[in-house]
């Protein structure tokens, strides 16, 4: 691993060069500014391990001395600059308006100055030398750490957190002290970092100039500069001096990653290993491929026995464990399920949009009738063939209409390029099909709309526009991922009445995935169940809703107010106890047999097989019959 | 049309602020600014060279008359005359300035054609070889101070290799091709720094853009991967990049100082270095200014770019 | 009828958008506008609206974690409007408030042990031992343990950490509760247990509470009496039974209309009153009454004056100039001529 690597490497390096730094004074160095004419530009030897420099100075010690003023300076300046831009940034984040104002507002000058050039001006002002050195970085570096700070604190500032310490009456300053610095010192500390290594940069580049350190002081910019007109006759010179400073900065920068991905893992570069774990087992290569069923039974899209693996940093996860489930054309079957059911994934496996490199079908088959009464196995088609059934055969709603559609493309482009996915057509034929397409979702005055932009629009009119899209290619199948549930009541009752009518209209057969009831309820033929990336129930709506077999199905729908649970004095919803649990560590036997009230030694056996109970339902209860 | 403006007003402000914040400066230092500027050699000047160089500086006025006569003769473009020779600054930064322009266009050129593909291909195979090559590489060229870069390609291959001359300048007029050559290592040796920023930022905003729902839309248009890849992930991922180079020509600006200096280029560089030297407090200030403008128009342009990029800051 | 133990008159909440130094004057958000309630002890109010309505902001002005704008509002009899920093303070212990998002509202640097003890410290210094029992004790209450005590926010689910937050804020025993949509980031089953946990300690310690909820069914469930808010203003309220029962206000109806009921035979056979349209601006709201844009019954005299609000019954108001909306028949009949 070249990481760890180069980060213990960094890690080493920079431990001795600051230990260097600190002893320099105490070590059997020789004097840094003791010249030696006779020695001028000598090699390597025992007395003077790295050589000696164009006045015979001793290279290893002046490397040392160097350090420590580079190191001092660069610190130093970091410090103040922390100290200065730390406050600033706390105070105006946090109090905002005229504060924000006053504390904010000047450094923004600062930092539209290229900082060596602030630095140059400084130097022609107050003269080279150590002390200006650590004021000019302190000057310098406060604005970013204020930034830094501000922006940290802003983001922090809006979490309920910070509202519940102000709620529970806690002091302005306890709350910046004790609840916010706590929470910021991750950046800031990364930012430190960084200034430290910027400064050495700056501070070497300076004296480089002959404008920083004043000789004879030893700084590591100062050896370049003069070792930079002998470089030919001695080149280590200057190459000493200039590998000190590189391998620094590095350690320093190589840290400041680390504990970037530290703080922040969402930053982070590191990789799951899943893409070497993955290759080698594309779709279709290791299973062979199964025979289509005989007859063409009626059914749009049959997925038999489906199961998808999810590889997380800590461990692989079946998202979906063999998942069987019907659609007909026209009919609606809603997926319902909590949080980490599986009803997401089953629907982006069937259209091949799993999470990049992380997610795979491992097994089962998702046959799919295409209009020309031809049916594939949609689990083995090859990526780069299944654009084919992407959007003319079957088409994708997605729950955030605002994240699903493009911010920078016009609302008109974006349905454009549906249309013309899949075969050309004319500018003039393009744009008036997008008009009627955003005629057919019921979007008023759609010549303007074409022209506007996503966020011009919305909420309930972009779920329009995303619906529009799904109907570009003139699908037989649609599956909505949640559609509603970012929407507003009102909102969502008009959405539900679009889906319906252009599902009744078109014929097309429709997975709706959601977690609300009631909205199952309104829009499904058949419900399907799921819990734990399992089926647990399925059957036509009257029957789930009013028959259920199995206890989570029950519970469910307990949890759900209705007016019996208002009467008397003691209000209750019947709740199911505990929580789903975690799919790293499914328990034995029946998934749900943990929360289950009629759960029995049988129950945690094996897993039960999903029962027909009767024509149309199926239960995955092995105790249905008595409960 | 209103953002635009909002833009042009706030880059003026600037402008007002960063020219006020040189003239205090001048007047912030503790003691008498003339008395400083003529303590070069550490031997204490003449009471009468202080104050002939107090009348020069206009020291000897009221504060906001100073001031008030500071602004007045900046924004007709005079930037006063130069300790050194009394040749008028403004006119030798005319001559000067081009040449340190053409140097961060070239060196931005070079990191644009080499970062963009490089961090793409990297965000493309994420987690691969090549990303963890190219990524080591990177944070290794971000170490290397501009200084050291120059310095060190001068070693190679002006005195090993001999192959390049180790620094000078030569007219386009005269001859475009030794102008090139003579133009190639400078502008390298800011390239060395930034191609990582470039890379960097288009790898990260690449693999950011590449989760986005939009995306997956795309996909389930059924768009060729080619083309949800250049128009839903790439496109939008210029603007975060653009954005990036923007604020980093500050940094850019600055390290062409080093970078002419020991090219010998002769940009504004040298003449602030020797401005500086010899404490010549109006050619230090005139060449700041015209360089922060260069750094508060770039970001003007950058601000204009992000609005043809964003259609969501145009409205906003 | 006992003292109240929250009175708010008039309370207006604007915006003002300060972008930068050369975007000023832009109209300012109307967020809440007008709005005058009162809560009595031990009492339960339901605040219904959509998204954009300004329940939240009611909520957290009520507070004042944000200052209104204008109006008034009086705690325990006492008028907050204008207290100092130190007196809120104090009288912050005796209201408190329930987040909606379990995720952000605990400081993920922060164990258990301190998250709860940090609200205790404010009723005084208790001895170590003391005050980890406290710490136990409340956790018990919630449904929790003291074997949770040393953990980190993030090692809990979404619904054990909305029991920490409600904890956290029993901890210095208020006498008034904002619960700000405390369920709806979480699970269908789990929602009901942290629902019928609010509904116990409720009960048992008999604080206030204002429920703030986009669910009609969940605020049917828990209040006993509901306001309902539209664009900034209290369009009806009303005991719960009644609002449910009889809605007068034509938005109540839609939303009520427009929920979706977990059952498909009721499901299939209700009429619903669709609203055309969306949500006006809040910086930019229609003259008179602000449904009025969306409203199906809306007369061209909607447009003039705000309406006033009008008694229907013991204890039930609503904004609506029009009588004749009254009932259901009523309501389908219109909705047929309409198309």
């Amino acid at each position: 691993m070249i990481k760890h690597t180069t980060l213990i490497f960094a890690a080493l390096f920079l431990t001795t060069i600051v230990l260097l730094a600190v002893a320099a004074p105490m070590l059997p160095l020789v004097d840094p500014v003791k010249m030696d004419i006779l020695g001028r530009m000598a090699g390597p030897s025992l007395a003077h391990p790295l050589g000696q420099d164009e006045y015979g100075r001793d290279v290893l010690s002046r490397i040392a001395f160097g350090a420590r003023a580079s190191l001092g300076v660069a610190l130093t300046g970091a410090i103040l600059a922390a100290l200065v831009g730390v406050t600033l940034g706390l105070v105006g984040a946090y109090f905002q308006g005229w504060a924000e104002q006053a504390t904010m507002r000047p450094l923004d000058v600062i930092l539209s100055f290229p900082p060596m050039l602030l630095a140059l001006l400084a130097v022609t002002l107050m003269g080279p030398g150590v002390q200006t050195l650590s004021v000019i970085l302190a000057l310098l570096f406060a604005p970013t750490y204020a930034r830094v700070t501000f922006g940290e604190v802003l983001t922090v500032r809006n979490q309920e957190y910070i509202e519940a310490a102000k709620a529970l009456g806690h002091r302005p300053t306890r709350i910046l002290a004790r609840t916010i610095l706590p929470n910021v010192a991750g950046p800031i500390l990364v930012q430190f970092s960084l200034v430290v290594a910027a400064g050495i940069v700056l501070e070497s580049g300076l004296s480089f100039l002959g404008l920083g350190v004043v000789p004879p002081t030893p700084s590591w910019g100062l050896m370049v500069r003069g070792a930079r007109p002998f470089m030919e006759a001695n080149p280590l010179g200057l190459i000493w001096p200039c590998v000190a400073l590189v391998l620094t900065v590095f350690s320093i920068n190589r840290i400041c990653d680390a504990m970037r991905d530290l703080f922040d893992p969402k930053a982070s570069a590191a990789v799951l290993p899943v893409s070497r774990l993955l290759a080698g087992t594309g779709i279709g290569r290791s299973r062979a491929r199964p025979a289509a069923p005989a007859a063409f039974d009626g059914t749009l899209l049959d997925i038999r026995h489906l199961s998808t693996e999810i590889s997380t940093p800590r461990g692989t996860i079946r998202a979906i464990d063999g998942v069987s489930l019907q659609v007909k054309p026209g009919e609606a079957v809603a997926l319902v399920g909590e949080s980490g059911s599986g009803k997401s994934m089953t629907g982006l496996s069937v259209m091949q949009l799993l999470p990049r490199k992380v997610g795979r079908i491992a097994d089962g088959e998702v046959w799919y009738a295409s209009r020309d009464g031809q049916r594939t196995d949609l689990a083995h088609v090859p990526a780069n063939l299944f654009r084919r059934f992407r959007g003319r055969e079957m088409a994708m709603v997605f729950q955030e209409p605002m994240a699903s559609l493009n911010p920078v493309y016009t609302v008109g482009f974006q349905l454009i390029e549906a249309l013309t996915a899949h075969g050309q057509m004319t500018k003039r034929d393009a744009w008036d099909g997008a008009r009627r397409m955003l005629e057919r979702v019921g979007i008023p005055d759609p010549e303007r709309r074409l022209n506007e932009y996503p966020h011009q629009l919305s909420g309930g009119m972009r779920q329009r526009v995303a619906i529009a899209i799904a109907l570009c290619g003139d699908p037989s199948l649609i599956i909505a991922d949640e559609p509603t549930t970012a929407l507003d009541v009102t909102i969502q009752a008009q959405i539900l009445d679009l889906l319906e009518e252009i599902q009744a209209a078109a014929g097309i057969g429709l997975v709706f995935i959601t977690h609300n009831l009631g909205v199952v309820a309104e829009i499904a033929d058949r419900v399907v169940v799921m819990y734990c990336g399992q089926v647990i129930e399925e059957g036509p709506v009257d029957d789930i809703f009013h028959n259920p077999r199995h206890p989570y199905t029950r519970g469910l729908l307990a949890s759900v107010p209705r007016p019996e649970d208002m009467a008397g004095q003691h209000k209750r919803l019947s709740s199911i106890p505990g929580t789903v649990p975690s799919p790293l560590a499914l328990p034995p036997g029946c998934r749900f047999a943990p929360r289950c009230d009629h759960a029995t030694s049988a129950c945690v056996v094996a897993v039960p097989e999903l029962e027909a109970v009767s024509a149309n339902q199926n239960t995955r209860c092995i105790r249905w019959k008595e409960i | 049309m209103h953002y635009i403006l909002r833009r042009c007003m706030t880059a003026t402000a600037t402008l007002f602020a960063v020219a006020t914040l040189i003239f205090l400066l001048l007047h912030i230092v503790p003691g008498d600014p003339a008395e400083i500027l003529l303590s070069g050699g550490g031997v204490a000047p003449s009471p009468e060279s202080v104050e002939a160089m107090r009348v020069q500086l206009g020291l000897d006025r009221p504060l906001l008359e100073q001031y008030g006569s500071y602004l007045a003769r900046i924004a007709t473009g005079d930037l006063g005359q130069s300790f050194q020779d009394g040749f008028p600054i403004a006119t030798e930064i005319i001559t000067r300035l081009p040449r340190t322009l053409e140097l961060v266009l070239a060196a931005t050129l070079i990191s644009v054609i080499i970062g963009l593909p490089a961090g793409l291909a990297a965000a493309l195979k994420r987690g691969g070889a090549l990303d963890g090559f190219l990524s080591s590489l990177a944070s290794f060229g971000l170490s290397i101070p501009i200084f050291v870069t120059g310095t060190l390609l001068i070693l190679l291959f002006s005195q090993t290799l001999r192959i390049v001359p180790a620094g000078g300048y030569v007219d386009f007029l005269e001859s475009p091709a030794e102008h090139v050559i003579y133009l190639l290592m400078p502008a390298a040796s800011i390239a060395v720094g930034l191609i990582p920023v470039v890379f960097r930022m288009v790898r990260a905003s690449i693999l950011e853009f590449l989760e986005k729902e939009w995306v997956r839309t795309a996909r389930a248009k059924g768009l060729l991967e080619r083309t949800v890849l250049i128009r839903h992930v790439i496109r939008n991922s210029l603007s975060p990049v653009v954005t990036v180079l923007g604020l980093h020509m500050g940094t850019l600006l600055g390290g062409t100082v080093l970078v002419e200096y020991v090219f010998n280029w002769p940009g504004l560089s040298g003449m602030l270095v020797r401005a500086v030297e010899q404490r010549d407090y109006p050619a230090v200030q005139g060449i700041v200014l015209v360089i922060c403008l260069l750094f508060v128009l770039i970001n003007l342009a950058v601000d204009l770019i992000y609005g043809i990029l964003d259609p969501r800051v145009r409205y906003e | 009828m006992t003292e109240a133990i929250l009175e708010v008159t008039n309370l207006r909440k604007h915006y003002t958008s300060t972008r930068g130094l050369f975007s000023r004057g832009s109209a300012p958000v109307k967020a809440v506008d007008d709005v005058s309630f009162s809560i009595a002890p031990g009492e339960v109010l339901g605040l219904v609206g959509e998204s954009g309505s300004g329940k939240s902001t009611v909520g957290r002005t009520v507070l004042r974690l944000h200052e209104p704008t204008s109006g008034t509002i009086r705690f325990g009899g006492e008028d907050i409007t204008k207290a100092p920093a130190g007196r809120m303070r104090e009288l912050r212990r005796e209201m408190q408030i329930v987040f909606q998002d379990p995720f952000g509202s605990l400081n993920p640097r922060s164990r258990v042990s301190e998250i709860i003890g940090e609200a205790l410290d404010l009723l005084g210094s208790l001895p170590r031992d003391q005050k980890r029992d406290r710490v136990v004790d409340l956790l018990q209450q919630v449904g929790l343990s003291g074997d949770h005590l040393r953990r980190f926010p993030h090692e809990f689910s979404g619904g054990q950490r909305q029991r920490l937050g409600i904890a956290r804020a029993l901890a210095v025993r208020p006498k008034l509760i904002v619960a700000d949509e405390p369920v709806a980031a979480l699970d269908v089953s789990i929602q009901a247990q942290i629902m019928n946990l609010l509904v116990d300690l409720q009960r048992e310690i008999g604080v206030a509470m204002l429920f703030i909820s986009h669910d009609l069914g969940l605020v049917e469930f828990i209040a006993d009496r509901v306001m309902v808010m539209y664009l900034g203003r209290i369009v009806e309220v009303a005991p719960a039974r009644d609002i449910y029962a009889n809605p007068r206000h034509p938005y109540t109806k839609a939303l009520l209309s427009a929920a979706p009921v977990a059952d498909p035979r009721l499901a299939k056979r209700r009429e619903r009153i669709l609203l055309q349209g969306e949500l006006p601006s809040p910086a930019n709201p229609p003259s008179g009454c602000t449904f009025r844009t969306r409203c199906p019954f809306a007369l061209p005299e909607c447009a003039g004056e705000r309406p006033a609000y009008r008694k229907v019954a013991d204890q039930h108001f609503h904004a609506c100039i029009r009588d004749d909306i009254a009932g259901g028949e009523e309501v389908r009949e219109v909705m047929a001529l309409a198309t």
